[in-house]
Order: structure tokens, then sequence, then C-alpha cells
């Protein structure tokens, strides 16, 4: 009875570990209606591409950061120019880097690794 | 001679005197089923992985709109319509992506979404998005397309300053007559030798594009002008190329592989002036602190 016990015990735990790794590991749980907030990075920084060019085609500025409360970032500007400057030191889209450093710069945001993406905007006169 | 003894004396093998094994197989496998069913279990219902790397087709369905909208925002500023496929298609739609968008408009369309300003401008571009793409939705016959609340811009023309009355006074004919104006030789001029300046040489370190001399031809907005000539020169020999032609990086997008030590100078042949300092492809330490060649970054904007 002493052998069944602790054979029992054994198989448990190797057991135990199987099914944690199992379940943590080869099959998670797959969750569905998650919010925004807990997107990859990779996908939130392309919303925040997409978001950025929308500003620049409509230069609504509050609907932008209407926009991207839905990802839960405490301080958007700050989480915009990390985007940005994250952007310029990959070597990103060059295109995608000039709408964000739009968006950074009319956030008050612009840092001189910033400026040479700068968009010139031609003044009247 | 006893029961279990052989005829030679030998003790005859018997399941009562094989030797006791010190794991019990049984318990062992009813214990590994009940340690799996109790680790899944936990794993599962109990203490679920902290979610992380959600996918955008994991979105809950008022998040999953907004990033719809995003995507048509995207779309109506960069006009990449494979781009927006592509976007769309991580949202593992059920029916056809672009319908999805019409759907979702439709919906967005009756809430309280459309009555912002920017919720507005947002479903316009849903509306634009799939109207291109030859779809219908709702929202087509509950929100204007044209953007009606666009103030529009009057501009006050100067009022005509009108002629003075012609006086009856004759004015008498002056006595000398002017002199044939010596006709003006207008000398062709040259073309202006740099319509692009250089904006600005960045430098940068990076094992994944180490040595390289990176080139963003540009308009007044920033956009990238491809097919743009771009010459190196350096001391044995030159090489131009075109911008453009790795359309991932950008329309005015050109780069140029240089070898370790040597000098270069970049320019756009005709219309800008070479760099005034020689790029050198020089050793540099990257951040992770692994060896590689110093590379630039070069931008021409129209002078």
């Amino acid at each position: 009875m002493l052998r069944f016990l602790v054979s029992l015990i054994i198989g448990l735990v190797v057991g135990l570990g199987i099914g944690l790794y199992l379940g943590w590991v080869r099959f998670p749980v797959e969750f569905v209606n998650s919010p925004a907030s807990s997107l990859s990075q990779r996908y939130k920084d392309d919303f925040i591409v997409m978001v950025a060019s929308g500003y620049l085609k409509d230069g609504d500025l509050g609907g932008a950061v209407e926009r991207l409360r839905l990802l839960g970032v405490a301080n958007i500007p700050a989480f915009v120019q990390e985007v940005t400057e994250r952007y310029i030191s990959n070597s990103q889209n060059a295109d995608d880097i000039s709408v964000l450093v739009a968006l950074s710069e009319s956030l008050g945001r612009l840092t001189p690794i910033m400026q040479p993406y700068r968009r010139i905007t031609e003044t009247g006169g | 001679m006893g029961d279990y003894e052989t005829e030679t004396g030998v003790p005859r093998r018997s399941k009562y005197r094989r030797p006791r094994r010190e794991i019990s197989w049984v318990g062992l496998l009813i214990g590994v089923a009940l340690g799996i069913g109790a680790g899944l279990f936990y794993a599962w219902a109990v203490d679920t992985r902290v979610e992380y790397d959600t996918e955008p087709w994991q979105l809950k369905p008022s998040d999953r709109a907004q990033y719809i909208a995003a995507v048509a925002l995207g779309f109506s500023y960069d006009s990449d319509l494979s781009r927006a496929i592509q976007r769309l298609v991580e949202l593992r739609p059920q029916v056809d992506p672009i319908q999805e968008v019409a759907d979702v408009a439709c919906d967005l369309a009756t809430t309280g979404y459309a009555s912002t300003s920017s919720g507005l401008r947002a479903i316009r571009s849903m509306m634009q998005f799939y109207r291109l793409q030859g779809r219908s939705g709702c929202a087509d016959s509950l929100i204007p397309f044209e953007d009606q609340a666009t103030p529009q811009v009057v501009i006050d023309l100067p009022t005509p300053t009108p002629l003075p009355p012609a006086s009856k006074t004759p004015t008498p004919e002056s006595a000398v007559r002017p002199s044939p104006t010596p006709p003006r030789v207008i000398a062709p001029t040259v073309q202006p030798q740099s319509d692009y300046i250089i904006a600005a040489i960045n430098t940068f370190c990076a094992t994944g594009s180490s040595g390289v001399i990176e080139v963003f031809v540009q308009d007044f907005n920033g956009q990238g002008v491809p097919g743009q000539a771009v010459r190196v020169r350096w001391d044995e020999g030159s090489d131009t190329f075109f911008t453009g032609l790795k359309p991932e990086r950008g329309p005015g997008y050109a780069d140029f592989q240089m070898e370790a030590g040597k000098g270069y100078s970049v320019e756009m042949p005709g219309r800008s002036d070479p760099t005034s300092q020689p790029l050198v492809a020089a050793p540099c330490v990257t951040e992770g602190g692994d060896s590689a060649i110093s590379s630039y970054r070069v931008f021409f904007r129209p002078a």
C-alpha cells in the first residue's frame, strides 16, 4: 500500500508539471474580447501610425488623442514620442516616421532626433 | 524437496519470490493522469497565464470597431490599399474584410460615435474606403458622405479702386519723342545647380545596416520623391542609383553599401552640391556592444 501511495504521489507531481506546461505554454487559453490596451507592442505601434496618418489627413488633434486613449496609456504625448524615437532608431519606414513626427510635434514632443523627419510647411507670402 | 524447488535444488522462480519493484506502475499512471488533469484545470481555470501579445482579432467588438476606423483613417492618408487590407486581414474577419468595414461603419453611424466631429470623420473615411471597393452599407443612408460641416474659407478680395474720370483737358503731346527702347536681350541663364540641399546628415551604428548610406529625397512636405538620381563618389570611382527601388522603405529612399575605411561624398547629380565632408565608413560599436561600421542617413530637401 505504501508503494502504491508513493507511486501515486510521484505520478501526481509529474502529471501536474505536464499539465501546467500544456496549459500555460503549449495550449494556453486564447483570450477573446480583449481590450486594445492588451495589444502587443507591434499592433500598438501600427495603431499609432494609423491614427497619426488620420491626424495628418484631417488635422483633428483632439480626435487623434481621443483615439489613442483606446490604448489605455496614461501619458499619450510621451508614448507617441517613445514610439516615434523607436521607429527612428530602428530605421522603420520613413513615411511612417514622418507622420509620427508630425503627431509628436503637434503634441509638443519634438526632439532633436526627429528634426530631419519634420514636414516643412510652406508659408504664404 | 519443497514445492518451489527443482530437482537440482535451485529454487523455482515464482511470482511470490520475485523481488518487489520499487514503483507501482498502476499508481504512477493514476497519479500522472490525475496530475495532468489538475495541472490543466489550474492553468486554464484558476491561474490563467497573463495575457500578452494580443492580436487585433482578439479585440472586443467595441475596440475592434475603433481599430477598423483607424485602418480606414490610415488609408485615407496614404491610399495604400494592400496595407489596409493586410491590416484588416489581421482582424480575421468572418466575412469579406471590406464588407466588414461597411458593417462596422453602419454600426458606428447608429451610435453616439457619430455625434462627434472626429467620429464623423472616421466614419466618412470608412465610407470612402468601402465605396472605392464597390461595397455599400447602411451608413451611406445615415450620414451624408460630403463633409458639410467643413467651414468654407471666404477670402475677401480687395475692392477694385475705380479709375478717376477722364479729364476734359487734353494732355499736350510731348515734343520729345521717346527714343525707341533698345531690344532687351535676355541671356539664357544656367539652370540652378542646387534645387536640392542636404537638410541633414545623421550617423548611426547598427549591425543590421552596417556601413550603409541611407538617402532620403523628400519634397516640401517631407514626402518621399521616387525616381531621383543619387550619386556616391569615392577615391576610385562613383555610383549612381535611384530612389524608390525599395518601396518598403518609402518612395524617396535609396541606399548604398560602403566599404570599411573609405570616405564617400553624396549628391544629387546636377541638383545638389555634394556633401561638404566625406562620410567615412569607420568602425563603431552598437548599443548592444557589437562591432559594426558607421552608417549615415542623408536627407535631401528642396532648396
